[in-house]
């Protein structure tokens, strides 16, 4: 009874009522004030040259750019002299087999090392082989040939590209020596049969081991958080100078609470990136024949968080650019750092204590983690489950960061 | 008044500001520091590997020892198929695996020629290639020694059977980093490059910021209307903390880590202030070119950042496309990284490098023709926000 008497009174219900009444209109204004933020930020985006320039520009162009610098992908034809003391058939077989090489390109004799070494100093070339007078007959001895061959250490793709070259010749030459010897040893080798096991490499996701296609997909990541996040500082110091420069009211801010605020910005950065991000991670590998095993959906799917992730990662580093300009001598710089950072180059189980500490709370370190894995391994998004969970887990902090940020530094103006 | 006072007059302005403290000191110590720090390994040895062994023998299992026992790689994880073990890389867990099939030992023994199969990930190159590495390395050495095995049990003499193992042997001598030490490379490149950069974006706004704020006016008056005298007493502080900067960088890399620095410590100090200059003129260029803060900052942020790639730090020049390898000779830091070369790695005759240190010589004096245009500037700042 006591409750029916309870539902039933008038007055009780008209609170109730109001309660309710209150919170959805406190919802809606809520949103209706992420929409207003999000289209005002759209219309001071579109209204500022230097943040077109880094909102469109730099991501339509840079990953062509970057493209270009290194298509050529490997590093062939290096040259290099020789100094032959053996001069005999022998040697000269062996300076062919290397000449013959994609690799390696002969550029001349040299009559000693002295002159091969000045040949090195002027850039002549990159690497000296050097053939002892020994050389032919050691190989006719049965003995072991040793054949000096000195790099030049400035690149260390030249110095690769020697390395397999020379590995691909002594297998070969050692494979032809060998069956001689055999055809001389005669009976004996009929009973046995030497190269008794095969081994067969594969190479996986960059399957021509070339330089772009190792390096461009993890730089289409860094270069949509990089310039993001520098578009949106830029943003965030044009509003803190238009702000000084109107006695202290910014003319184009819209009052939202912080957490609306945030998200209706970072909703608009999103929205611009995500056509951009399907032209780089997928029409540049497909323009350049880069890798790209990958599916479009799953990398769109695996981009989302991580868009997101770096808008708000943008909109926490906001606040320690106090006007537009300084945020170039602020940002710039750490695309470097994000890049050796994000394991790339320089894989993160080699990474110590506090480097790699800092490399888990960069979106692009696990950015790349997946969009490689996904995109040249052919990965589903259950494959990247663990970048793709810290991505989410990223957005999360990084959004109740900014946004804390954000009231905070309301509050103090 | 004249250039005493304009160099008292930038002290002044650097030292009121953080973010020069910041750009100038912080920036490229730190990132040298990061560099030096994040690679002191040399090489990411230790690549965590997988094998799928399907023949569980002795033979199989000794193999499995070797390849644990190489320094390159390590065995994170036996598993049972390939399937398991592609799963295993796509999922980044491994960077490559090794798989030794079915009666591996028996076919073996009985010549019927088995085969072992590795797989390696390049689209990470280093630890890929050190995978591969690791992997042939044994693949060749089974092979190798197992056929030893057979032809001295036949019978055949010890040293004939060292030669048919490998009758040519090449052997490796890497002038000047015998280690293949990647940080030795990529501290005197990069760090050098984030130096370069910082200059590159501090010169530009320091000039710039002074047509903005309409300073210029004073400034150029103090210096009596001479151009030349405002912006080299503007610059030598600059050029003065920049090329501490550097060459406390060359102590860290060369004195403190023990980089190879085979030629002399003066000449690397000589290339580094040059350098500095070098880098302060080109933003001067630009600046003069486009005499407003946020189109010069935008410019020099673009260049700098492309500069890594495009001067050829990690894929060499011959191989790029002609068009594009041209404008690696416009930018400061190339010629800064040939005298490294030259002067540090391989420790040649300054001859060699006359060239380069001629190249740096040459932006300040480019940079001068074009001192007309930011005057003009100069005289009527009009800032466009």
């Amino acid at each position: 009874m006591e409750i029916e008497k309870s539902v039933y009174n008038p007055d009780l219900c008209i609170i109730e009522e109001n309660k309710m009444n209150r919170a959805i209109k406190n919802i809606k204004s809520w949103w209706l004030s992420l929409f207003s933020v999000w289209r005002r930020e759209f219309y001071i985006v579109t209204h500022d040259g230097g943040v077109m320039l880094f909102f469109l520009f730099l991501p339509l162009l840079y990953p062509i750019l970057y493209t270009l610098i290194y298509n050529k992908e490997l590093v062939e034809e290096v040259p290099f002299v020789v100094v032959d003391d053996s001069y005999t058939p022998k040697s000269r077989e062996l300076v062919r087999m290397a000449d013959a090489t994609p690799e390696m390109q002969l550029v001349g004799y040299a009559s000693d090392m002295a002159e091969a070494r000045r040949w090195l100093n002027e850039k002549a070339c990159y690497g000296i082989m050097y053939i002892p007078s020994d050389y032919s007959r050691k190989l006719a001895n049965k003995e072991q040939a040793v054949v000096p061959f000195y790099y030049d250490m400035s690149l260390l793709m030249r110095y690769r590209s020697f390395m397999e070259a020379l590995t691909n010749i002594q297998i070969a030459i050692g494979d032809s020596e060998r069956q001689s010897l055999l055809n001389e040893v005669g009976e004996l080798s009929s009973g046995l049969n030497v190269t008794a096991i095969n081994s067969q490499a594969f190479i996986l996701g960059d399957l021509t081991q070339g330089f772009a296609s190792f390096v461009i997909p993890g730089v289409l990541i860094l270069i949509i958080q990089q310039s993001m996040i520098l578009g949106i500082v830029m943003l965030c110091g044009t509003s803190r100078d238009r702000r000084r420069r109107n006695s202290v009211i910014e003319p184009l801010a819209i009052e939202a609470p912080a957490m609306a605020a945030v998200l209706g910005k970072s909703l608009c950065y999103v929205m611009i990136y995500i056509p951009l991000s399907l032209y780089m991670l997928h029409f540049v590998p497909l323009m350049f024949g880069l890798p790209h095993v990958g599916s479009m959906v799953e990398i769109i799917l695996f981009i989302l968080p991580f868009l997101f992730a770096s808008a708000f990662l943008g909109l926490v580093l906001q606040a320690f650019v106090s006007e537009r300009e300084t945020s170039f001598l602020v940002i710039v710089f750490t695309s470097l750092i994000f890049l050796f950072l994000s394991g790339l180059t320089w894989p993160r189980y080699a990474m110590d204590f506090p480097w790699r500490q800092l490399s888990d709370i960069i979106p692009a370190t696990w950015g790349v983690e997946g969009f490689v894995n996904i995109n040249s391994n052919g990965a589903t998004l259950s494959h990247v489950s663990t970048p793709y969970t810290i991505l989410w887990c990223l957005t999360g902090i990084y959004f109740i960061i900014a946004s804390l940020l954000w009231k905070y530094t309301k509050n103090e103006q | 008044m004249g250039f005493r006072a304009i160099f008292i007059r930038e002290l002044r302005r650097l030292a009121c500001r953080p973010i020069y403290l910041f750009t100038m000191i912080i920036v490229p110590i730190g990132c040298a520091i990061f560099f030096v720090s994040l690679l002191d390994e040399g090489l990411p040895t230790k690549v965590p590997t997988a094998v799928v062994d399907h023949d569980n023998s002795l033979l199989s299992r000794q193999i499995i020892r070797d390849l644990g026992a190489s320094e390159l790689i390590n065995i994170d994880s036996h598993l049972d198929s390939y399937h398991e073990a592609l799963e295993s890389v796509r999922s980044g867990k491994v960077f490559g695996f090794f798989i030794i099939p079915d009666d591996f030992e028996k076919d073996a023994v009985a010549g019927r020629s088995p085969s072992i199969s590795y797989y390696c990930n390049m689209a990470y190159f280093i630890p890929g290639t050190l995978t591969f590495k690791g992997f042939k390395t044994i693949a060749v050495s089974t092979t190798g020694s197992l056929a030893r095995v057979q032809l001295v049990s036949a019978g055949m003499n010890d040293n004939a059977t060292g030669a048919l193992i490998q009758p040519l042997a090449v052997q490796d001598h890497p002038i000047g980093n015998p280690w293949s030490n990647y940080p030795i490379y990529l501290c005197n490149s990069f760090a050098a490059g984030v130096l370069a950069l910082m200059i590159l974006l501090v010169t530009a706004f320091s000039i710039c910021e002074e047509i903005k704020r309409a300073t210029s006016i004073e400034w150029l008056a103090t210096a009596r209307g001479s151009m030349i005298v405002a912006l080299l007493g503007k610059m030598l502080p600059h050029t003065v903390i920049f090329s501490a900067v550097g060459i406390f960088m060359q102590s860290l890399f060369y004195g403190y880590n023990h980089y190879p620095l085979n030629g002399s410590e003066w000449v690397m100090a000589l290339a580094m202030v040059m350098f500095v200059v070098a880098c302060q003129a080109f933003a001067l260029f630009v600046c003069c070119l486009l005499p407003n803060l946020r189109l010069a900052l935008s410019v020099v942020s673009l260049l700098g950042v492309l500069s890594f790639s495009i001067t050829g730090f990690s894929f060499p020049l011959e191989n790029m496309y002609g068009a594009v390898a041209i404008f690696s000779y416009i930018i400061p830091v190339r010629y800064y990284f040939l005298i490294y070369i030259d002067q540090a790695l391989n420790g040649i005759a300054l001859y060699y490098s006359r060239y380069y240190f001629v190249a740096l010589a040459i932006f300040p004096l480019v940079a001068s023709t074009m001192l007309w245009r930011l005057k003009k500037a100069c005289i009527t700042p009009i800032y466009v926000s």
